[in-house]
């Protein structure tokens, strides 16, 4: 809507001069996201990459490589969107359509998950419910125990539950935005002509949201497909292979073509339904709540079921916020990781080294490997963070400016393409483009140049939608009222637009940091020793059995990616604050 | 606080309602009632109750004290609740947000409520036909409602409320959204199917001006209370309480602060008029209407000087607005006038007050 004008004749003539600019957004944009995607599509046309198509598709190998992991694949996509629909769906119909007690606290919770890595929640399930058929320690349950059957502690049903707690934060986020825009007044119209509770439900309230629904639905269900922390830890002990961590094992085996295959067959199933689920919903009226006086929502009373709801939700809530931080957090002090609330020690946070436990490993904060790997990980999520916002900034300014052309539209088709690719398969076009020296220039596989290239590459879509509402806040009005006044390019730069700017982008950048910071799917394919990452470090810990290393790490990158998150709300709220007045 | 009509055979009646929210009394013991096919407006300024009130007779709200009957029947009171439910009272509500359902076309707009009624598929029809023509949008019947203008939504947010045939038409301040050229087209429009329809009518407002011109009763509310009700033209030629006085008419009225001096009632030093209109007060308010008030010196009869703040003309005269320190007065100027602002200017009162106030507000009979 808000055109800007943040640059000016006088000022910038290079980026007047209106050529410059776009063609190297266009060639960074061609090299981050084109390049790698052709290439690794290119990789799979040659004679070994047809050969590895057939292998995956059409021989007797293929039933491993390819239907099996499929079919998980689908399970867990399905029966995590569905899951997360009804959880999401229910907790936002109570937090915006009742009088439940404590709303607010209901619906704080039921954002948190979301900020929380899904391997946390992975860790957390296995030290509570594994049990010791495939040998190493028992979970909590088994020590003091309780039998565990097998399909409790592994496979598709605790991949599911757990992704499904990560997920229905994103679902509930999104249904809640829709309900509340079903203004009051709707309601009440329904009410008017006579119509029932029920019917008022079926009739206006849900087809209004309907659109929110889908989109829910796919996105829960595209973040299951791509997820490769929780089905590795819960699914890889007892060889149930997903799409995903079937790709990370060809490619960790060195089977790079085959890997490429199923790269591209898992962009293809995910991208197919966040198509379709696109199509659903463009396919229909825009339902658009005509007016409307500032969202009052119309509530139901409950009647008796207020504290009972109550309970559910906040078991809800407990359950897949602190419940599992707790256990990660006894984990880490307790000895045995069956025993989570005995003897508890420190050993795993800063003891020395050498002695009996842990095989005579030293505490996280001694560990210098560990040290070091703190740091790469801020190091990466700062890096990252300010890449991804400076180009989100310079696409969206491009494309706000040159809206229609067919180069902003170019720029914004591609800029949103890596929104549609998994991060493991995007990690994997990657390795395709990158793991092999270009010309003249050295193989860049295994470099934290690459992880930067990769991950702002990956966190397009999410920069140029910042960049766009960080413009949003400098009207051309605004900033040509400054002009009006007189004032120079330099002088409104520092006076109006970057005090406007400025918390935008800033809190724009917190969230990449945090996604940054919390990622495992796209950093352990490219991960190497010299570039070891938080998440990368937790996760080999745990494959390796030292649950309370994983879950020290794991905590640690909790308590980053947390108050990073606190940062960006509290900077929201104020640029939200101040825009209202 | 005076009822026009009573009797069993009253559309509306409405005894002693009061409506808190909390601590907060939106709703201060209003008594009104109105015979059937009566256009009746709430007027008031902005969170003066006149929703709330309307939300009560719709059945949306339940009342905290009180009563409201439609035909002798009682349909909320403050100890049963809603006892008929929206639904079930025979009124129909439009919303001042047109309230559309965006996921249905106008059509289906109008023909959810019949539906919800069960009235079978041909009477429906035939029903949506009708009001889509009496409102004039039949060429809109397959739009959604994100596809239509602001004036056209609200034509379509009429035609769902009169397609049931509600005995009770209730209105939210259904023009605030729609510019002025709009709104005094509507305006006719919705008067004209108040009488196509006969329904008794409720209209809730800010407009005094809408108020004058639609209602056959109005009533002023202010501060949860009703100030007075009546006829529009005797809410006008006789206020009872000084808001009335100067809430309603066009150009508004003036209200002059004057002490008692001997036997005189002054302004500031300016004798206005003789003390036995103040019935034993020291102080009270005189009620002069912009007509009364003359611009320029006028011989015999009392002078202010005034600074001058703006002028506007109105059929072939001005009206003029000039200040007295903060109090604003407004006289009239024969032809076209204009100042420049505070250059001082000469209000002259060529006749007796209209009306004398207590400065609480009530009216001093003579
Ligand atoms: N649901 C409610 N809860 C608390 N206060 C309310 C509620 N609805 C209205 N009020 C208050 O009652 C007063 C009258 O409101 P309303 O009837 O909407 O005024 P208006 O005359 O502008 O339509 C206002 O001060 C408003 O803040
Ligand atoms: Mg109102």
């Amino acid at each position: 809507m808000t055109s800007t004008s943040l640059f000016v004749p006088s000022g910038s003539r290079l980026l007047r001069s209106g050529f410059l600019l776009p063609v190297l957004l266009v060639a960074i944009v061609a090299i981050l996201v084109v390049a790698p995607l052709a290439r690794i599509v290119l990789s799979t046309l040659t004679p070994e990459g047809m050969a590895a198509w057939k292998a995956v598709l059409a021989s007797p190998l293929s039933a491993n490589l390819w239907w099996r992991p499929l079919f998980n694949t689908m399970i867990l996509g399905f029966s995590v969107a569905s899951g997360c629909l009804i959880i999401g769906g229910f907790l936002a119909w109570l937090v915006v359509l009742t009088d439940v007690p404590g709303r607010r606290l209901i619906g704080m919770m039921a954002m948190l998950p979301y900020m929380i890595p899904s391997f946390a929640a992975a860790l957390a399930w296995g030290t509570l419910f594994r049990n010791s058929r495939l040998g190493g320690s028992a979970g909590f349950f088994e020590t003091s125990g309780l039998a565990i059957p097998d399909w409790l502690a592994w496979g598709l049903i605790p991949t599911a539950i757990v992704l499904i707690a990560h997920y229905y934060s994103l679902a509930y986020t999104i249904i809640a935005a829709a309900l509340s825009s079903v203004g009051a007044d709707l309601v009440e119209a329904g009410q008017m002509a006579g119509a029932k509770r029920p019917r008022i439900f079926f009739g206006i309230i849900l087809p209004v949201v309907t659109p929110a629904l889908i989109a829910a639905t796919s996105l829960t269900f595209a973040g299951a497909v791509a997820n490769f922390a929780a089905p590795a830890l819960l699914g890889l002990p007892v060889r149930m292979q997903t799409l995903s961590t079937r790709l990370f094992g060809m490619i960790e085996t060195g089977q790079n073509e085959r890997g490429f295959v199923i790269a591209l067959l898992l962009i293809a199933v995910s991208a197919l339904f966040l198509f379709l689920s696109d199509r659903l919903v463009s396919g229909r009226k825009a339902f658009i709540t005509v007016t409307g006086k500032g969202g009052r929502t119309k509530r139901f009373p409950l009647g008796a079921w207020r504290w009972p709801l109550f309970a559910v939700a906040a078991a809800i809530g407990l359950l897949t916020t602190i419940v599992p931080v707790l256990v990660l957090a006894a984990s880490s002090l307790a000895p045995q990781s069956g025993a989570l609330f005995s003897n508890w020690t420190l050993h795993f946070w800063i003891g020395e080294g050498g002695g009996e436990m842990a095989q005579g490993q030293a505490g996280i904060f001694r560990n210098p490997v560990l040290l070091d790997a703190i740091w790469s990980t801020i190091r990466l999520g700062l890096v990252v963070a300010f890449t991804t916002m400076l180009l989100g900034l310079a696409l969206a300014y491009t494309i706000v400016q040159r809206r229609g052309s067919l180069l902003a539209t170019l720029l914004s088709q591609l800029a949103f393409l890596p929104l549609l690719v998994p991060s493991i398969a995007f990690a994997a076009a990657y390795i395709a483009l990158f793991g092999a020296p270009i010309g003249p220039f050295p193989s860049l596989y295994g470099t934290f140049v690459l992880l930067v290239i990769a991950a702002s590459a990956h966190n397009l879509p999410f920069a140029v939608q910042s960049g766009r509402s960080v413009l949003g806040q400098i009207s051309a009005d605004i900033e040509e009222s400054a002009r009006l006044t007189g004032a120079g390019l330099i002088r409104r730069l520092f006076a109006i637009i970057f005090p406007l700017a400025i918390r935008g982008l800033f809190a724009g950048a917190i969230l990449v940091f945090v996604k940054m910071v919390r990622d495992l799917s796209l950093v352990v394919l490219l991960f190497t020793a010299t570039s070891p990452v938080l998440s990368m470090v937790a996760y080999r810990y745990a494959a390796e059995g030292f649950m309370q290393f994983a879950n020290a790490i794991t905590l640690v990158i909790l308590v980053v990616c947390l108050a990073a998150s606190f940062l960006a709300h509290s900077l929201q709220n104020r640029v939200q604050k101040w825009k209202e007045s | 606080m005076n009822a026009i009509a009573t009797g069993a055979a009253n559309a509306i009646q409405i005894r002693n309602l009061v409506k808190r929210f909390g601590t907060f009394t939106a709703v201060k013991d209003v008594d009104l009632s109105v015979p059937a096919g009566s256009f009746l407006v709430l007027v008031g300024p902005s969170g003066c109750g006149k929703s709330t009130l309307l939300r009560m007779l719709a059945g949306l709200e339940s009342p905290s004290e009180g009563e409201i009957a439609f035909v002798g029947q009682t349909v909320s009171s403050g100890a049963g609740g809603v006892i008929a439910d929206a639904g079930r009272r025979n009124a129909g509500l439009v919303f001042q947000s047109y309230a559309l359902w965006p996921h249905m076309t106008v059509a289906g707009n109008i023909a959810w409520p019949l539906k919800v009624a069960k009235w079978p598929r041909e009477k429906r029809a035939k029903r949506v036909a009708e009001v889509l023509a009496l409102l004039g949008i039949d060429v809109l019947a397959e739009r959604y409602p994100a596809e239509i203008s602001g004036g056209q939504q609200q034509r379509v947010a009429i035609a769902r409320t009169i397609a049931p045939e509600p005995s009770i038409l209730l209105f939210d301040e259904p023009l605030s959204n729609l510019d002025a050229k709009l709104r005094i087209e509507m305006r006719s429009e919705l008067m004209r199917i108040h009488r196509a329809t006969g329904a008794t009518s409720v209209y809730v407002t800010h407009d005094q001006v809408e108020a004058m011109t639609m209602a056959t009763h109005v009533a002023v509310l202010n501060n949860g209370r009703v100030e007075q009700f009546g006829r529009p033209i005797d809410l006008l030629r006789n206020p009872e309480t000084s808001f009335v006085a100067t809430f309603l008419g066009t150009p508004p009225a003036n209200l002059l602060p004057v002490r008692r001096v001997g036997e005189n009632l002054v302004f500031g030093e300016t004798v206005l008029a003789p003390s036995s209109l103040a019935a034993g007060r020291d102080a009270v308010q005189l009620l002069y209407r912009a007509e009364d008030v003359g611009v320029g010196v006028v011989p015999g009869v009392p002078t202010l000087v005034a600074r001058f703040a703006e002028a506007a003309p109105i059929a072939g005269r001005t009206m003029v607005t000039a200040t007295i320190d903060d109090l604003r007065v407004t006289g009239m100027a024969d032809g076209y006038f204009s100042a420049i602002p505070g250059e001082p200017v000469a209000l002259s009162f060529i006749r007796t007050p209209d009306a004398v106030f207590a400065t609480t507000g009530e009216r001093i009979h003579q």
